[in-house]
């Protein structure tokens, strides 16, 4: 095969490449979205720890409980119970979940979800944790408002 | 490209008519045509090999069954 | 068939040997699945980020990788790889049996047709800038271009190639290239068919 061997041709042509996205099929394809399922269940994820980060907090503060009392209370590590709130990364062990489950009064299956421990497609779910986060602030005194909005998201995590 | 080997071919008059004019309509040489065939051969016998079937369908949407090798 | 090209290096600036080569093997697929991947999902999330890149996120390929064994021995199927200093840079599927050209001057004569090509996503510019790095090689999509025209020409098809664009590709094909835009085509997501003739493949190798 006869590959131009024009230094210039392939600049022009190196150009030309750099503007687009060239690539046909492959991993830069409208051809099948599995990435995107991949990318969306990524997000998603990170949604729903960040509502339950929120709502563990905001639970906590509601009861007037500092991060201390929460992890005796529930008899858990205070350095996790600490990580929870402000690590959004970060995924708790099942047993500490379960413990704050009954201490805050949440249903625990519910809130292993959010935390990232069970995998559940809940469309419902997913658009209830970003409202929630949306209308929470992850510190201060509870407000009115993040008291109403905790209100509802805990009143529909129990009904469900 | 890969090193070729040469082969004759023995073909009646009528394989012959069928083989130019076909190069002719597709712009190839007679070689370049048969290796196609060869190619659409392996294609298609590797597929009904696996359990697939090969139709043609009409305007009318219709199919028929083409071949089983 | 191996042979030596030349693509540039980002950094110097400098043309460096490449190897163009089609005798690709299962463990190049798996190289691409195992080392390009997850650079595309980290760039893919660092996209998703800023809104009005949204558009350029990557999807996957749903290609069979069952039967990727079985297309190898296919003569219909081709595949080139494309590696410098021993990592595989780029990847291309092309075929030559199952479609043939659309244009009306030129109906129903083969073609080389372009199923897949790809290049390494540190090769890409618009990969590698929203992760704050910058790309190694470049030219690797265009020397796989040139290959499948290449390969054309051998085949005695004169040049005539075809593939189905991608949205945010159809620009380069059809300006940047010369390839003609035929129409869409229901059966490929509406993705649009671009045809060269033969004319247009001489222009492109010659460079005119």
């Amino acid at each position: 095969m006869k590959f131009n061997t024009d230094r210039k041709w392939l600049e022009r042509r190196a150009d030309q490449e750099d503007r687009h996205f060239i690539s046909v099929g492959g991993l830069i394809s409208t051809l099948d979205p599995t990435c995107q399922t991949e990318l969306e269940s990524t997000q998603s994820m990170e949604t729903t720890k960040t509502a339950f980060a929120r709502l563990l907090q905001l639970a906590r503060r509601e009861r007037r409980l500092s991060l201390e009392n929460l992890a005796e209370k529930a008899d858990v590590d205070l350095a996790e119970l600490f990580k929870i709130e402000t690590d959004e990364a970060f995924t708790p062990n099942l047993r500490t979940v379960h413990q704050l489950a009954l201490v805050l009064d949440l249903p625990a299956k519910k809130l292993m979800v959010l935390a990232g421990l069970l995998q559940v497609k809940d469309v419902s779910l997913q658009q209830a944790s970003v409202r929630f986060a949306a209308r929470s602030e992850p510190i201060g005194n509870v407000s009115p408002e993040e008291h109403a909005a905790l209100e509802e998201y805990v009143k529909f995590l129990n009904e469900r | 490209m890969n090193p070729k080997r040469t082969m004759t071919l023995n073909l009646t008059d009528q394989e012959m008519v069928v083989l130019e004019e076909l190069s002719v309509q597709k712009d190839l040489s007679k070689t370049a045509l048969l290796r196609q065939a060869l190619r659409m051969y392996q294609l298609v016998d590797a597929r009904i090999s696996r359990g697939e079937k090969l139709f043609f369908e009409d305007h009318e949407k219709q199919k028929a069954e083409l071949m089983v090798l | 068939m191996k042979e030596t090209i030349q693509i540039i290096d980002n950094q110097s600036g400098q043309l460096v040997d490449a190897e163009i080569f089609d005798e690709v093997a299962l463990a190049h697929f798996i190289e691409t699945q195992a080392e390009w991947r997850p650079v595309v999902l980290e760039a893919a999330r660092a996209l998703s980020k800023s809104p009005n890149q949204a558009t350029l996120i990557p999807r996957h390929y749903h290609w069979d990788w069952t039967r990727k064994e079985a297309e190898l021995k296919m003569l219909a199927l081709k595949f080139y790889g494309l590696s410098c200093e021993e990592r595989l840079q780029g990847i291309m599927k092309v075929e030559t049996v199952a479609r043939s050209c659309r244009l009306p001057e030129q109906q129903g004569k083969p073609l080389v047709y372009i199923d897949y090509i790809e290049t390494a996503p540190w090769n890409i510019k618009q990969l590698m800038v929203p992760l704050g790095k910058a790309q190694q090689y470049r030219g690797v999509g265009s020397r796989l271009f040139e290959a499948a025209v290449l390969q054309s020409v051998e085949e005695d098809f004169k040049g005539r190639l075809g593939l189905h664009s991608l949205p945010g590709s159809e620009g380069f094909y059809i300006r940047e290239c010369g390839m003609t835009p035929v129409g869409r085509d229901p059966h490929k997501q509406n993705l649009l068919w671009c045809e060269f003739t033969p004319e247009q493949a001489r222009r492109y190798l010659a460079g005119e």
